[in-house]
């Protein structure tokens, strides 16, 4: 009895944001990985912030890059060739088996049912921001995402007129058992408190990847399990900084998109400036 | 068909504007009120009230003569658009006894009371009952009943206003003036020259000779008053395929009774939807107010729905969305419920295969749909075009077809390798300054939102030809990728080709319309 009650306090005790029970997302590179203890973690919220207002659309880059992150590994999405490792696009009537375009694709492409623990999430994402942001930054446009590797038929773009109700849809989009991501973009304004632990709450309970895009970086309290701050970088990379890490150290990273690939790649080749002082205080000073 | 004239509509509908404190009736009062308006040249009276009414004024006298006569009187202008929203308005309230109601301009209203008399205990019951609540909202009115709308319209406003059973009409017509069968006032005065002034008077008279003097409106109208022609009936709002309702003994306010009643008119409407294998694209839920106010809430579903549950979920949120609109007053005597829209459903099968899926992402799009508004929440689909904010565009996600296009753009990308597109583009194309170094090449730099940006790396040119087979198709654009000294890339272009330009003319305008990542 004792020992039922401790394991339940035990389990009200533990901080929300931080859960392992959903798992992680790798991101497929190992130096964040490692950082990221393994991956970036579902079931939880991460604040992506653009290094000013002019950066945003590498933010929502990589905001993307993040909700795209595959969760099983033969997702099927109609009229797309599997690519080939390494190669661009080769000869595409050659690929295209003709029935798949009586593929029925009503909002999402059935998610497969076969990969265990990966398969009980869906694929959606929604996009949820206030009704002026989307006409003042630009529209998620779908032949972008396309060649982003991001399916358009997975997205549902969402406004809302005021910031309350814009913290409700996207609770309510996290509870949505067929949402794996949920991205809410967040002009201007600190945010509510209780109502960011509650959306980390709602990931939590349900396994989706809470992702808060905001125009500017903030360094208010917040329950996020990792907070980034993204600027763009020359030669089509993103200078990705995190700095803050609930499981790790925090670092700074120079990545590059790869279309081929259709996830983030470590760019060294291009240091724009001397790098910045990492905080590693898992490491050993020599 | 009942036929009800509001005859003192503009001075009942200002003395209640007085008496808004009170729901009784205005007590009489000794000043006279009358509404004049401006016909032609001259400010004529347009409504008199029952104690000017007694001094002898009557509408169309000059509103100086009246003056003249009483100069006590309380004369107002006329406002036609209060009038016709009051009518409205009353209109909405007429609901109650049935779903066709039309207005008849400007102070009528027909009702198509056929089939749904019985629920008041008959045509008469019905009658009274209109009769007493208008007497209690204080309104001078007149009603009667007939088969065809032309009889009663001209009993309701010249005759004895009375119920008239179908095949009546002839001898409910035939002591009643011309004018009583909505005809031009020419054609009445026409008539009145030669001799003919009641409907009796020319019923039996041959039909050529009429039609060629007066035209074929006279004989038109008096054929669909006597029933010989049918004339329809031009309904305020659409009918609902399928209909609910609900009256109560007494009022009910409270939100959990009106999601209660919500459940109940739901269950029996998925009773009728199953049986025809619909189901509902678009719900109505109208609440009718004990003081005669009408709350219409509509609700949107991204499926055909018939589950008694989701309905309620959907009201739900609707009712959250405008928690302070909804003032029960004294609260609703009646509720309905009704199927606007409603479309093929196929039985459902439960538990196998993807179909959840969707379905639980459309009960999503619903939910935030009826609390946001349908038009917040969209989707992206494809389009066949070449013309970049052409060729993909969001449509609110309740209305998305089955197909958004997105395999066949697929196919199309595969084959033809497009230069590479933004991830995010603005609404509209913004206009910026930018300094070029050959006239066809990529700007050097150039000012977007007040910011300089210098372009240190640029791809392209991509060109889109404009839409030339229209007259105004816009021109050519020459897109460009750019990328600037902070990393920052753009989608640019370049309206207009300097080899189209005409001598003289001003240099092509610059434009940026996106951003990559």
């Amino acid at each position: 009895m004792l020992k039922q009650l401790r394991q339940r306090l035990q389990a009200l005790q533990k901080p929300a944001g931080i859960e392992d029970g959903a798992g992680v997302l790798p991101l497929g590179i190992a130096a964040i990985d490692e950082a990221l203890g393994g991956g970036l973690a579902r079931g939880a919220l991460h604040e992506i912030a653009a290094a000013s207002e002019a950066h945003l659309a590498a933010a929502t880059g990589l905001a993307l890059g993040l909700a795209a992150l595959p969760r099983t590994n033969n997702t099927v999405i109609p009229g797309r060739p599997p690519k080939p490792e390494g190669r661009r696009r080769t000869n595409p009537e050659s690929i295209i088996p003709a029935a798949e375009y009586g593929f029925r694709v009503r909002g999402l492409t059935p998610a497969s049912r076969n990969d265990g623990e990966n398969a009980e999430r869906g694929e959606g994402i929604v996009w949820l921001a206030e009704d002026m942001a989307l006409s003042e930054s630009g529209a998620p446009y779908g032949p972008g995402l396309d060649a982003f590797g991001l399916a358009p038929e997975r997205l549902l773009t969402v406004c809302a007129a005021r910031p309350r109700d814009l913290l409700w849809a996207m609770e309510e989009a996290l509870r949505c058992r067929v949402v794996g991501a949920v991205i809410g973009e967040w002009r201007h304004g600190v945010i509510d408190m209780v109502a960011l632990r509650r959306l980390s709450l709602a990931a939590a309970e349900s396994g989706a990847l809470a992702l808060l895009l905001r125009a500017s970086p903030a360094d208010d309290a917040s329950p996020a399990a990792t907070r980034w701050i993204v600027g763009a970088a020359p030669h089509d990379c993103l200078a990705a900084q995190l700095v803050r890490n609930r499981r790790g150290p925090v670092s700074s990273w120079i990545l590059e998109w790869s279309d081929s690939d259709e996830r983030f790649l470590l760019a060294t080749h291009a240091q724009p400036v001397a790098a910045p002082a990492l905080d590693r205080p898992h490491r050993k000073v020599a | 068909m009942l036929s009800l004239w509001l005859r003192r509509l503009s001075t009942d509908r200002i003395e209640r504007s007085r008496d808004s404190f009170l729901s009784l009736p205005p007590p009489g009062r000794d000043e006279a009120l009358v509404v004049y308006g401006k016909r032609g040249n001259a400010e004529l009276l347009v409504a008199v009230d029952e104690a000017a009414e007694r001094l002898g004024l009557s509408t169309g006298l000059a509103l100086a003569q009246a003056r003249a006569m009483h100069p006590a009187v309380e004369a107002i202008a006329e406002d036609a658009e209060a009038d016709a929203e009051l009518l409205e308005k009353i209109a909405d309230w007429c609901l109650r006894y049935t779903p066709l109601v039309a207005i008849d301009a400007p102070d009528g209203l027909l009702l198509d009371i056929t089939s749904c008399a019985h629920l008041y205990g008959g045509e008469e019951a019905l009658a009274a009952d209109l009769a007493g609540r208008l007497e209690r909202a204080g309104f001078a009115f007149s009603i009667a009943i007939a088969g065809t709308i032309g009889a009663a319209h001209a009993a309701a406003h010249c005759g004895e206003p009375d119920r008239y059973g179908c095949g009546e009409e002839c001898e409910l017509l035939a002591p009643l003036p011309l004018a009583a069968l909505r005809l031009p006032a020419d054609t009445v005065a026409a008539l009145a020259r030669v001799g003919l002034k009641r409907i009796g008077d020319i019923v039996d008279l041959p039909r050529s000779p009429l039609t060629a003097r007066f035209g074929a409106d006279l004989l038109r109208q008096l054929d669909r008053a006597l029933g010989a022609e049918h004339e329809p009936l031009n309904p305020r709002l659409p009918v609902a395929p399928y209909v609910a309702e609900q009256r109560f003994a007494e009022p009910i306010a409270r939100e959990e009774d009106v999601l209660a009643i919500i459940v109940r008119l739901a269950a029996r409407l998925q009773f009728a939807l199953e049986r025809r294998g619909d189901g509902a694209r678009r719900l109505e839920l109208t609440l009718f107010r004990t003081d005669g106010d009408v709350r219409r809430i509509a609700a949107g579903t991204s499926r055909p729905l018939r589950d008694p549950s989701q309905i309620r979920a959907l009201f739900v949120e609707r009712l959250t969305a405008l928690a302070d609109e909804l003032d029960p007053g004294f609260g609703f005597d009646m509720a309905r419920l009704s199927v606007l829209v409603a479309e093929p459903a196929p039985p459902e099968q439960i538990g196998i295969g993807g179909g959840e899926d969707a379905a639980d992402m459309d009960r999503l799009v619903d939910r935030l749909s009826a609390r946001l508004d349908a038009r917040r929440v969209r989707r992206l689909i494809a389009q066949d075009s070449h013309i970049p904010e052409i060729a993909a565009v969001s449509v609110p996600a309740q209305m998305t077809g089955t197909d958004p296009g997105w395999p066949v753009y697929r196919h199309y990308a595969a084959a033809a390798e497009p230069a590479p597109r933004p991830l995010r583009l603005l609404a509209r194309p913004e206009p910026i300054e930018a300094v070029a170094e050959v006239p066809d090449g990529p700007p050097l730099r150039f000012r977007w939102r007040r910011a300089l940006h210098e372009v240190i790396a640029a791809e392209g040119p991509e060109r889109i030809e404009g839409a030339w087979w229209r007259e105004h198709g816009g021109p050519a654009r020459d897109y460009f990728r750019v990328e600037d000294k902070a990393g920052l890339r753009f989608w640019l272009f370049r309206a207009g080709l300097y080899r189209d330009l005409a001598p003289g003319a001003s240099a092509p305008t610059w434009f940026l319309h996106g951003t990559f990542a």
